[in-house]
């Protein structure tokens, strides 16, 4: 089978440190956290014993047609919007988006869980009348496949669609199958991504679990802490992300922007218990991404690294890092910055890789003030580094075993 | 309910709930204002509450071929003829 080079020629993210790439890069350069109070939601939030969230609590200005917006929950919102300003930024031609030749890889961790809820009050709430009936569009804005087809919709796209919805690996798996895609001819550009809203009911999942932090609801900002000796659980945050990946000929010839290239991809299963991280099983998909871009693990200079900063993820992530690739690459967690974005945390941190590596600087893990020895035999990154990523590795891992790791490479 | 009465209802529910003013009466609405299968569903529910019954599975199935304003109208008056019957 032929393979073919992939680059990501555009990428937008909206993400609780920042919307535009200059606002972000500051937060990172500055150490600014996105993590505020959990919201009150009259339903969950005052039972819920984590009262930190990754929170977007800036306006977004929508510029949607109401044939477009009454598909949309709030997280097809995040989505659209994301698609939109990467599609804009790639410079492809329209009639190149409706070709068939163009294809969607999105997804969210539910559809819409606000749109859901409003469902579940009508199933509930004990009304009397007989119109209160669940509206024909609330299947599509909850639909898990949401975010991918209210895209599709938007822009006429025509090409496959793919919406994994594997949780804290959606969007890893949306660039990782993307990439698959154009690399083995079957599109010749794939639009990657995922979104999720906010949302308490996956606060309360993971609060439930006690994999929730709870220890700095007075300073939010102080939490997540991956690596570090205190940090006491995840946070969960909200977002959305978008990347264009295209072939590489096709995008040398109409003189598109390159941000970088996708060289390898893997996504596995840990074949056993659905919430314990697996050493075996995390080591397993670090080493097949090597395998699948022909790289020695040397070769790769940063790891952003999925450390939601849960006591035993951490440790089994930093064993697994330790075991492929030494001491040598730098590793940061950049959820401290911003939390747990759930479907979306691949996407963003491979965005925040790209531009860090544009601008030739590696951000520190937040909140990492002390490492937890059990974490400490890699290379953390303390403080900013002024320093090139050539190749940098993505790792995501998700509930039901599901882990990623997604290789890219400095275009030069 | 007077036709006049249905005819300003049924704009009233374009003007609300799909942002359509003033339809003209024998324009195809999906070509002209891009009124979807989405929107023929949610109409059936605003009709279902405009004459406060619930229409019958066979009655709503009678309202798929409807493409223009008139119809619509049409189509209310002969259900309202049913309630009261």
């Amino acid at each position: 089978m032929t393979e073919r080079r992939v680059v990501i020629t555009a990428c937008a993210s909206i993400t609780p440190i920042g919307h535009a790439r200059g606002e972000i890069v500051e937060s990172l350069r500055q150490g600014r956290s996105g993590v505020k109070p959990l919201r009150e939601d009259h339903l969950l939030s005052r039972y819920i014993h984590s009262q930190v969230f990754g929170s977007v609590d800036y306006p977004l200005a929508y510029d949607f047609k109401r044939t477009h917006r009454k598909t949309m929950g709030p997280v097809a919102y995040y989505a659209c919007q994301v698609a939109k300003e990467a599609l804009e930024q790639s410079g492809l031609a329209p009639e190149f988006v409706t070709s068939g030749r163009l294809g969607v890889a999105f997804g969210s961790t539910h559809g819409s869980p606000t749109v859901q809820r409003e469902i579940y009050k009508t199933f509930f709430g004990g009304s009397r009348s007989e119109f209160a009936a669940i509206g024909a569009v609330d299947y599509l804005k909850s639909m898990v496949h949401t975010t991918a087809v209210n895209i599709t919709r938007m822009f006429g796209i025509t090409g496959r669609v793919i919406a994994s919805g594997t949780a804290c690996t959606t969007s890893s798996q949306s660039i990782g199958y993307g990439y698959e895609t154009v690399k083995y001819g079957m599109q010749d550009a794939m639009l990657c991504g995922g979104a999720d809203e906010y949302d308490t009911t996956t606060v309360a999942v993971f609060d439930n679990l006690l994999a929730c932090s709870t220890a700095f609801n007075d300073r939010p900002h102080c939490t997540p802490r991956p690596f570090d000796i205190h940090r006491d659980g995840l946070v969960v945050g909200e977002g959305a992300g978008a990347v264009i990946l295209e072939e590489y000929e096709q995008a040398k010839r109409r003189g598109a922007p390159i941000l970088g290239e996708v060289i390898g991809f893997a996504c596995n299963n840990n074949g056993g218990d659905l919430i314990l991280p697996n050493l075996a099983g995390i080591r397993e998909t670090l080493r097949i991404a090597l395998r699948d871009a022909a790289l020695s693990a040397d070769r790769v200079d940063f790891i952003s690294a999925h450390a939601t900063g849960t006591k035993m993820g951490d440790i089994i992530e930093a064993q697994a890092i330790h075991a492929v690739y030494g001491e040598r690459p730098f590793v940061t967690g950049l959820k401290g910055y911003m939390g747990h974005t759930m479907g979306t945390c691949g996407v963003i941190e491979t965005i925040i890789t790209l531009y860090m590596m544009n601008e030739g600087f590696i951000a520190p893990t937040l909140n990492l003030e002390e490492p937890d020895e059990r974490c400490a035999m890699i290379r953390h990154t303390p403080a900013l580094e002024a320093r090139p990523i050539n190749v940098a590795a993505i790792q995501n891992f998700a509930f039901g075993g599901v882990n990623t790791s997604l290789l890219i490479k400095r275009f030069v | 309910m007077t036709r006049e009465a249905i005819t300003l209802a049924i704009l009233e529910i374009f003007r609300r709930e799909f942002e359509i003013v003033d339809p003209e009466l024998d324009k195809d609405l999906r070509e002209t204002y891009g009124f979807d299968s989405v929107d023929a569903i949610e109409l059936l529910l605003e009709i279902e509450r405009l004459l406060n019954f619930e229409l019958t599975h066979d009655e709503k199935k009678l309202a798929m071929d409807i493409r223009t304003l008139r119809q619509i109208i049409d189509y209310v008056e002969l259900m309202a003829k049913r309630k009261d019957r």
